[in-house]
């Protein structure tokens, strides 16, 4: 299951790697830390732009109030 | 009793009743008959609203009559909302107005909406303050609407084309007809109880205006404010705003405009990971050069410790390379491409492709380019370029 605030994070942490990797002062060892993290959360990001089936559920209640046990059900719309 | 030295200023008893009378007076609505409807140049309206025992003198200031709906007709029966206060140069009462609504007009249900919508204003829900944004990549939203309607459906197409990868969890309710506000309520309770929901959209197909009352509902409307996840409404309806809409934190006209509100598009994340995609490759090359730097550096006093310190590099670099992908090959295949369009594109531009299809260029002395007949001087020398070089020349007549 992805996870909402992953790609957010992943994108404003890699904007944050890209600028970081600009900078030549960079010790050689920090910046391939940073390169590998980069290429991972990319890998991550790139993959939440793939095709994927949208899921639709329905989420069912049988109490009055909508205060009991929840079910979760496919939903054919 | 003061003396006479105390006497007040007419200006000052002015104030003081005019300070008495505004500070115990709220607004309120007011039933009654139209009569001495005026406006003035300036766009004020003056009339009087009566009944059967009282007159009282009502002002429409300038500013808010420009929004006023309803034509003032001498003698209409009208709910008006309003204020008292002192008009400070007469110290004559006056209850200013900013609402008027045709009594005839309006049934139950108007004065409902009225009467919700102030106590909806009353306790700060419509405050534009309270709007929560949106989250940018929402992946689970909640959907409340009848699971009959064409609502699900609408948000599942922009949902296939924007971000597909996003989960809807759909709460069943009806969403007109007797019973339908309660449903909305149960429903709207149970999304607060869903975990890791991003925000929620709450609609309706189209219908008629009569159809949407549960969406004026003051207990629908307090569920949607109370909602942990921001709210976007899809009434479906253009022209009427239901109160819903009002207390949700982003209004949509259709249930597809609330999906593109909720949703991003998967189209310009493409382009922002691409952007992030280059400055990766980019850094990769500086590494290769800072790595080799530092290989020579060290190549004088190259320790079996340093010579293992590179090679774990050269591991670690060729293996984050691999995995960037061959995506870098074909980035480097299109980047050389454009610019070889770009490059032809300049040619075409330049002064030297221009000059070969048989154009010259006239400069003076200076250099400057000779535009228009004024700018030769009889007898000035100037230099005319043409595709293969310059020749000297020497203006005639002007």
């Amino acid at each position: 299951m992805t996870d909402s605030p992953s790609l957010g994070d992943d994108l404003r942490r890699l904007e944050e790697i890209v600028r970081r990797l600009e900078d030549d002062s960079l010790e050689l060892e920090t910046a391939l830390a940073l390169f590998e993290e980069g290429v991972a959360r990319l890998k991550a990001a790139e993959l939440r732009l793939t095709d994927a089936e949208t899921r639709v559920r329905q989420v069912i209640d049988e109490s009055a109030r909508g205060d009991g046990a929840l079910r979760v059900e496919p939903l054919d719309a | 009793m003061t003396g006479l030295d105390e006497a007040w200023s007419v200006a000052r008893l002015a104030r003081a009743i005019k300070a008495s009378v505004e500070a115990d007076s709220a607004p309120v609505w007011v039933r009654g008959e139209l009569v001495g409807v005026k406006r003035s140049p300036r766009g004020h309206w003056y009339f009087g609203l009566r009944d059967a025992t009282a007159k009282v003198d009502c002002t429409i200031w300038q500013n808010v009559a420009a929004e006023l709906r309803t034509p003032l007709e001498e003698g209409a029966e009208v709910f008006a909302f309003g204020r008292a206060g002192v008009w400070e140069e007469r110290t004559a009462l006056r209850f200013n107005v900013s609402r008027v609504l045709p009594a005839a007009a309006i049934g139950a249900q108007a004065l409902a909406f009225e009467r919700t919508k102030q106590a909806l204003l009353a306790d700060g829900l419509l405050d534009p303050g309270r709007k929560r944004p949106l989250p940018a990549f929402a992946s689970r939203i909640a959907v409340v609407t009848s699971v009959s309607g064409a609502v699900v459906h609408d948000i599942i197409t922009v949902a296939k084309r924007r971000w597909p990868s996003v989960e809807l969890l759909v709460v069943n309710s009806a969403v007109q007809g007797e019973g339908a506000a309660a449903e909305l309520v149960r429903a709207l309770r149970i999304v607060g109880r869903l975990e890791r929901i991003d925000c929620c959209i709450i609609g309706r197909g189209g219908g008629g205006k009569e159809d949407l009352a549960a969406f004026n509902d003051e207990s629908v409307c307090r569920a949607i404010a109370a909602s942990p996840v921001p709210v976007v409404s899809a009434v479906g309806h253009e022209v009427d705003v239901t109160l819903a809409d009002l207390v949700a934190d982003v209004r949509a006209a259709t249930p597809s405009q609330a999906a593109e509100f909720a949703l991003p598009d998967r189209r310009e994340v493409a382009v922002r990971v691409g952007a992030l995609r280059n400055g990766l490759e980019r850094a990769l090359r500086n590494l290769v050069v800072m790595r080799r730097a530092r290989l020579e550096r060290t190549r004088d006093r190259i320790g079996s410790a340093l010579l293992a310190q590179t090679r774990a590099w050269d591991r670690r670099l060729f293996a984050a390379r691999a995995r960037l992908g061959p995506a870098l090959a074909h980035a480097a295949a299109r980047r050389r491409a454009a610019l070889e369009r770009l490059g032809a594109q300049l040619h075409a531009l330049s002064p030297t492709a221009i000059l070969a299809r048989g154009y010259a260029l006239a400069r003076n002395a200076e250099g400057r380019v000779l535009r228009r007949r004024a700018d030769f001087v009889a007898g000035q020398p100037f230099t005319l370029t043409v595709a293969d070089g310059s020749v000297n020349a020497r203006v005639e007549g002007s």
